[in-house]
């Protein structure tokens, strides 16, 4: 049973359809990304799956319960990281953990102060609980939110931009550590983030969404194919020859040869890259060529990206 | 409801508060100045009236106009007695009642829009707890410690005005008595709910904790009419008219609080800081 399903989710604010009839499914361990620009409708998702605002239309279901008739279950099991941290900034570190611990229903004061001094532990906070929120730096701010959300061990846990404004270590070690929840944990993720490099390291699986519409769902990998099946070689040799430019050329699955800048490596474009590179690589050696290196050059997720969200056509 | 989650955010909103000296200066200072600057003017008001000037100089006539069962307390007692009990009893009467307001409304303000404004709402509204339990938390935390603050007041003005008061009036106290009783055991809850009932709306409208207050600032209005009603004794607190008010107040309040608590909606309040 999938722990997140959504079924034609529909959000409408007077007449502006923030989120247009959304469905997936997320399986418990997976991370799960929206993806999409600044107003594609990636939170208005995230706060009617987290029961804060309450759909137009369609349906939902987190870890089995009903968005709309469960919705205080739904919270019971759900850590939030919002778009804002909010954070009660007049408040130390240690009571904001312990406000939002006792909110989720850790009444046992052992078991609560364990879990918050891991918490804070792990994020390297431990040596600031005692310091008001105002005081803290931006990351540090950041850590803590995310520490909130996981106060109570939720087995679901929604990041909206988790590493925004962080430094590349700070947002490094959130990285880590959602892969550490989702791989070791088994904790379902919902991750929201325009930041693709989040996206291409930690999601199984990611939608894209643009003016609240999803325009694509699948894995990295499957984005990437889908965007474009041709495949580019990139090969290096110790010497480029005519013979070997022609030998090349003449194959069926080759559509492009070109030289690189160094004279001595080819840029292929092939059909079907899986089929055609032993035979390619196969022809270079028998024409004579001295291969030092292969890569498979496919285009990044934010080339998919961006050619989806400027509405260019995908292949399928 | 569950009682422990709305302590909880009780407690975590009362912590908040009191590290805010925006919040904590007016609520302190102005309570403060009434209960030891009032008794000062109480017992400085007779050797005041003894001037030829002096409004207070027609003791007399003011008498005249006085209800009957308040003309009835002052038989026997001499001019210096009477000024000291109509100004100590009755004209700072009224006064007392903008400490609740002010400060329930100051409070409400900051727990109801300072929370929207610095945008903490979202992580509290993504919490099990219901909206029914955040709504009576932070009701508690703009009742209690206006309520809290009311009473300490009265009783430092009581306590003032008893112990400079002793000599004048040969050993007889003139607090505690009904009318006091009555103002701020009933009459001073009755306007302190109205007044965060109708900020907790306000509230609702508004993006920020500053224009919250401003709005709310103007509840002070009625309590300033029946300050200048009282001072030139056109209406006066007895028992009755205070006890009528507190009827009147248990009717507003309700609907108030009906239209409050309707106003109460996470969906919109999210809206506003969207």
């Amino acid at each position: 049973m999938p722990t997140i399903e959504a079924e034609e989710l529909t959000k409408r604010f007077g007449s502006l359809m923030a989120v247009d009839h959304i469905s997936f499914e997320v399986v418990q361990g997976e991370v799960f990304g929206l993806l999409g620009p600044n107003g594609a409708g990636k939170t208005t998702t995230l706060r009617m799956l987290a029961c804060l605002i309450s759909p137009s239309g369609g349906s939902a279901k987190v870890g089995g319960y009903d968005i709309r008739q469960d919705s205080l279950k739904v919270r019971q099991i759900l850590g939030v990281l919002t778009e804002n941290q909010s954070l009660y900034e007049r408040l130390t570190a240690y009571e904001n953990m312990d406000f939002f611990a006792e909110a989720y229903g850790l009444s046992d004061e052992q078991q609560k102060r364990n879990r918050i001094k891991k918490l804070l532990e792990f994020f390297d906070l431990w040596g600031r609980r005692n310091n008001k929120v105002v005081t803290l730096s931006k990351g540090m701010k950041q850590k803590l939110a995310i520490a909130r959300a996981l106060v109570h061990d939720p087995p679901v846990l929604f990041l909206d931009e988790p590493t925004a404004g962080l430094d590349p270590e700070s947002a490094k070690e959130i990285r880590d550590m959602i892969e550490e929840l989702s791989q070791h944990e088994k904790c379902t993720i919902l991750l929201c983030t325009h930041r693709l490099e989040d996206a291409e390291r930690l999601c199984n699986r990611a939608m894209i969404i643009n003016n609240g519409r999803s325009i694509i769902v699948g894995s990295p990998e499957e984005l990437r194919n889908r965007i474009g099946s041709k495949s580019i070689l990139e090969i290096r040799m110790r010497k480029l020859s005519q013979e070997i430019i022609e030998t090349v050329k003449r194959l069926k699955q080759v559509r492009e040869v070109n030289v690189d800048n160094s004279a001595t490596g080819l840029i292929i474009t092939l059909d079907d890259g899986e089929s055609a590179t032993p035979e390619v690589i196969r022809s270079i050696v028998h024409a004579g060529g001295m291969i030092f290196s292969v890569n498979a050059l496919r285009p990044s997720l934010e080339e998919v990206y961006l050619k989806l969200i400027r509405g260019e056509k995908v292949e399928s | 409801m569950r009682a422990d989650k709305t302590i909880l955010v009780f407690r975590k909103d009362w912590r908040e508060i009191s590290r805010n000296w925006e919040v904590i200066l007016p609520i302190v200072i102005v309570p403060l100045l009434f209960s030891i600057l009032f008794p000062i003017l109480v017992t400085m008001a007779p050797s005041l009236a003894s001037m030829p000037e002096s409004s207070l100089s027609n003791i007399k006539a003011m008498i005249r106009i006085l209800p009957g069962p308040m003309k009835d307390d002052l038989i026997g007692m001499t001019n210096e007695q009477t000024i000291i009990y109509i100004l100590a009893i009755y004209i700072f009467a009224p006064t007392f009642l903008i400490i609740p307001i002010m400060a329930s409304s100051v409070i409400a303000s900051d727990s109801f829009a300072g929370e929207k404004e610095r945008k903490t709402i979202e992580a509290l509204f993504a919490t099990p707890i219901s909206d029914s339990e955040l709504f009576m938390g932070k009701i508690m935390v703009c009742f209690i410690p206006a309520m809290t603050i009311t009473l300490t007041s009265f009783m430092v003005y009581s306590t003032i005005i008893d112990v400079l008061s002793f000599s004048v009036f040969g050993g007889k106290l003139l607090f505690p008595n009904l009318i006091w009783i009555l103002l701020i055991f009933g009459l001073a809850p009755a306007v302190a709910l109205g007044s965060i009932g109708l900020t907790v709306m306000i509230s609702a409208k508004v993006r920020g904790f500053r224009e919250a207050q401003q709005i709310s600032a103007m509840l002070l209005i009625p309590i300033m009419i029946l300050i200048l009603g009282q001072a030139s004794v056109a209406t006066m607190l007895g028992p009755i008219v205070i006890g009528g008010l507190v009827c009147v107040f248990a009717i507003v309040d309700s609907v108030i609080f009906h239209f409050a608590m309707g106003t109460f909606r996470r969906e919109e309040i999210l809206e506003k800081i969207a």
